[in-house]
């Protein structure tokens, strides 16, 4: 196990190289002269071409690659090309508040959303299950960049137990979490109903049940555990996009997370940060799907085994 | 059996654990903040404040704290509260002196000379005095420093401090505009920009009413006062919070909680929910932003003064504020706001689909024609497009609105080298100049020097009379002789209607009724000087 996780590990390297590439050469199709936004409309050419100079974005493609990845191996995320503030004092302030929104959202939609679709699949076709099943399909279908609002109002206006957004305290995340968590929940609340009946159907739940065991031991230690693989599976992707995804609750909720960095830095083009912050994503996404592909291993032995 | 049920416990504590330190984790951290946040069940409306400590929402981050390096208007407001200069702004835009006691200026336009305000301290303790002016300028004129500002100190050729507070400024050439320039450049305090250099954007020291303490990126700049400030009995508030919250919605809720004492901007569609709730005050001013449409002189059928007055007419623009502004705003009539220095009105124009008709009959477009409009993809301003398609489809021309993201709309209109190269037809767009003078008003936009990608002459208007008048007003050393010439300016370019005149922006924000004193001035900025809990 440890050896096939360091292995996977491994392999991240050159992955994360081509990325870096691709990231590189993306952003500087995209149309848009990052030294004209900034010096902004009534910029003179000359004001203009001095800003690119000390940029370097006059270089050739290439030689602005070569600068880059030199900095970047050495460990220097370079200097935001719009405000000049090291990158890495950006991300560094950027990043708590996202992780605890990221987690937080993930953690209550795995708690309630498997909550739902186990009591969905042992109910099946009964009043519990219709429940779920509405819950699910509404939280699917409601847009967040709406249901953040509506929380806002309810909550924070008419009743005033939450603030409308920041990152002040506890209370802060509460709100956005939900507005984040809510379609990945019902998307769980989905997959672990159907993996579950699948499981429920399979012989060995059956021959549980007429050794007599309790049911909740069937339902709990052995169809929910053979069931989880899928929600696993689900979880882990939906956690990838998360953590880069939260954009829209971040600009809801004023939260000073990544996101709302990314969608900054894209507008005034500030390749550096984009850079950066594409580059993270990456790593986080590669680093979830390894993590995804371990826990198959920990959930069902046969999955190492056969590895 | 056990160890798989050991995992599955594992598992749901994992979850609980971080469930619970997302709780406490961020409490400790909190401890230092106070009186922000609409805590616990208290009422949602409050009508009063206990403390002095007020916060401000705005819709954006700011970008630096370097006031010489700023160019939005965000970071302007900020630096103004920790930074004065010699001149600064009142609330109509009017030039006045603020570390400069008086001025004068020598009958050839060319040397001003500045006598300072005594007694003023930096807020590290150093004295104001006019070698710390001379150090600034120097810093801003620096070619290896590349600030916004340099620009604006190009025409200065020496500075000389006879005195401590004297400051002489000589210029190479007349340059009309010049105090106005000043008024933008603040003072820095020259110990912190020797022992900062380069990071005198994250620890600002100026003369100003509030000293810099925090600033946590894209969440909040704090500001304190400062005690031993110069002007007596000023300022009148404990400390500013700024904080930048994009989404218009949650701005107008933080509003109404309380957990912001003062918002701008105020969408204007949002107005109408706010007005008349107790304890909130709308106030609206008119600014320095005018709102248009280039038309490009030099492409068939706009290259026809006739086409370009017909669309004048053809556009209610009385219907436009009411229907793209929801009111708030006010017809354009010149090609500057009425708090742009110099300005003045012109008449004509009014509704008139006959005459438009008959306009483009005479140009020879009796059915009209076939041209596309740019312009960024934001939600106002693709309505002000969709208006402008729908007015003049109704005297045969036939608009397509393109709306594009700014960065690649940026592109499009300055890729093209030259006038024959560009593709622009029609932009709808906006125009503010960051000092209300004249010439940031005019000369970007209507000189033939400017047509991009050299400035903003998008409609690639020529008129070798107005290029004259610019270089001449520019020059003037006499108020009324370079109010008399831009008058000029004014009238022979509303009559070329080398844009669609449409609209100036009213500038909206909103406030706890208890909050006095914090002004938005015509060019978008927050002044903070007067700010009183009452």
């Amino acid at each position: 196990m440890g050896r096939y996780a360091l292995q996977r590990l491994l392999g991240v390297i050159p992955l994360l190289f081509i990325v870096s590439v691709l990231v590189f050469l993306f952003i500087h199709l995209i149309p848009g002269d990052p030294a004209r936004l900034i010096a902004g409309k009534d910029a003179t050419l000359e004001e203009i071409r001095g800003i690119q100079e000390q940029l370097g974005l006059n270089l050739p493609l290439w030689k602005q690659y070569i600068n880059y990845m030199g900095d970047l191996l050495s460990g220097n995320l370079g200097n935001s090309i719009r405000s000049g503030i090291p990158v890495t004092d950006m991300l560094e302030s950027r990043v708590m508040p996202t992780l605890w929104l990221t987690f937080l959202s993930m953690a209550w939609a795995l708690i309630i959303g498997l909550l739902i679709g186990v009591v969905s699949a042992v109910y099946r076709n009964r009043w519990p299950d219709h429940l779920g099943t509405l819950t699910a399909i509404s939280g699917m279908s409601i847009p967040g960049f709406w249901l953040g609002l509506v929380l806002i109002q309810i909550f924070s206006v008419e009743l005033g137990w939450f603030p409308t957004g920041g990152v002040d305290s506890w209370k802060s995340y509460i709100l956005p979490s939900i507005t984040l968590g809510m379609g990945i929940m019902s998307m769980l609340a989905r997959y672990s109903r159907s993996s579950m009946l699948e499981t429920l159907r399979e012989d060995y739940i059956r021959t549980g049940r007429a050794k007599g065991l309790r049911e909740y031991v069937v339902i709990g230690r052995h169809a929910l555990r053979n069931s989880l693989i899928q929600v696993v599976t689900v979880a882990g992707l939906q956690f990838g996009f998360l953590l880069g995804g939260s954009v829209m609750v971040e600009t809801v909720f004023s939260i000073p997370g990544l996101g709302r960095l990314l969608v900054d830095s894209i507008l005034f083009r500030d390749y550096t940060v984009i850079q950066a912050l594409l580059l993270l994503f990456a790593t986080q996404f590669i680093l979830i799907n390894l993590l995804v592909d371990l826990l198959y291993g920990v959930l069902n032995p046969k999955i190492r085994f056969s590895q | 059996m056990k160890a798989k049920g050991k995992v599955w416990s594992m598992f749901m504590l994992l979850l609980i654990t971080v469930v619970v330190t997302a709780g406490c984790g961020n409490k400790a951290s909190n401890e230092g903040q106070k009186g922000n946040t609409a805590g616990g069940t208290e009422t949602s409306t409050p009508t009063t404040k206990n403390d002095k400590d007020i916060v401000i929402a705005i819709n954006s981050n700011f970008i630096t704290l370097d006031p010489h390096n700023a160019s939005d208007t965000h970071s302007i407001s900020a630096a103004r509260t920790m930074y004065e200069g010699l001149m600064g702004f009142d609330e109509n835009m009017n030039v006045v002196p603020v570390l400069a006691a008086s001025h004068s200026i020598s009958e050839d336009g060319l040397v001003y000379t500045f006598t300072l305000q005594e007694n003023v301290k930096f807020q590290d303790g150093t004295d104001f005095n006019a070698e710390a002016v001379k150090v600034n300028i120097a810093r801003i004129q620096d070619e290896k420093n590349n600030l916004r500002l340099r620009k604006s100190f190009a025409k200065v050729a020496k500075v000389e401090t006879p005195d401590a507070k004297t400051v002489v400024i000589t210029l190479s050439e007349p340059y009309n505009a010049f105090l106005n320039k000043v008024a933008m450049a603040p003072i820095i305090s020259p110990k912190a920009l020797e022992e900062n250099g380069a990071d005198i954007s994250k620890n600002p020291v100026g003369t100003g009413p509030f000293k810099f303490k925090e600033w946590v990126q894209g969440d909040r700049l704090v500001v304190v006062k400062n005690p031993d400030y110069w002007q007596a009995g000023l300022p009148k508030v404990d400390s500013v919070t700024f904080r930048p919250v994009p989404e218009n919605g949650s701005r107008i809720a933080m509003l109404k909680t309380g957990e912001a004492d003062f918002i701008y901007p105020m969408p204007t569609e949002q107005v109408s929910e706010v007005e008349g709730l107790e304890g909130i005050t709308v106030d609206t001013i008119d600014s320095t932003i005018v709102r248009y449409v280039t038309l490009n002189t030099m492409k068939k059928p706009f290259d026809d003064v006739k086409v370009r007055q017909a669309i004048n007419y053809a556009i209610n623009k009385e219907a436009y504020i009411k229907v793209v502004k929801s009111g708030l705003g006010a017809k354009l009539d010149s090609t500057m706001s009425s708090k742009t220095q110099y300005y003045s009105p012109q008449t004509g124009y009014d509704y008139d689909i006959e005459k438009a008709k008959q306009l483009l009959t005479e140009a020879g477009y009796p059915d009209g024609f076939e041209t596309e409009i740019w312009g960024e993809n934001e939600s106002e301003t693709m309505k002000g497009m969709q208006f402008i398609q729908q007015q003049l489809a109704l005297v045969g021309i036939k608009v397509d609105v393109k709306s594009m993201e700014g960065g690649t709309l940026s592109d499009q209109i300055n890729s093209a080298k030259t006038p024959e190269e560009a593709k622009i037809q029609m932009w709808y767009v906006s125009w503010s100049p960051s000092s209300g003078d004249a010439d940031g008003a005019t000369r970007g936009l209507f000189s033939s020097e400017m047509f991009p990608p050299a400035g903003s002459n998008t409609a690639y208007y020529k008129n070798e009379n107005v290029d004259k008048w610019i270089a001449e007003a520019n020059k003037s050393v006499d108020p009324e002789a370079a109010k008399s010439i831009y008058g000029n300016i004014q009238k022979t370019i509303w009559e070329d209607a080398p844009w669609a005149f449409m609209g100036v922006d009213q500038i909206i924000s909103g406030k706890r009724s208890y909050l006095e004193g914090v002004k938005v001035f015509p060019d978008g900025s927050i002044n903070v000087l007067n700010a009183e809990v009452k």
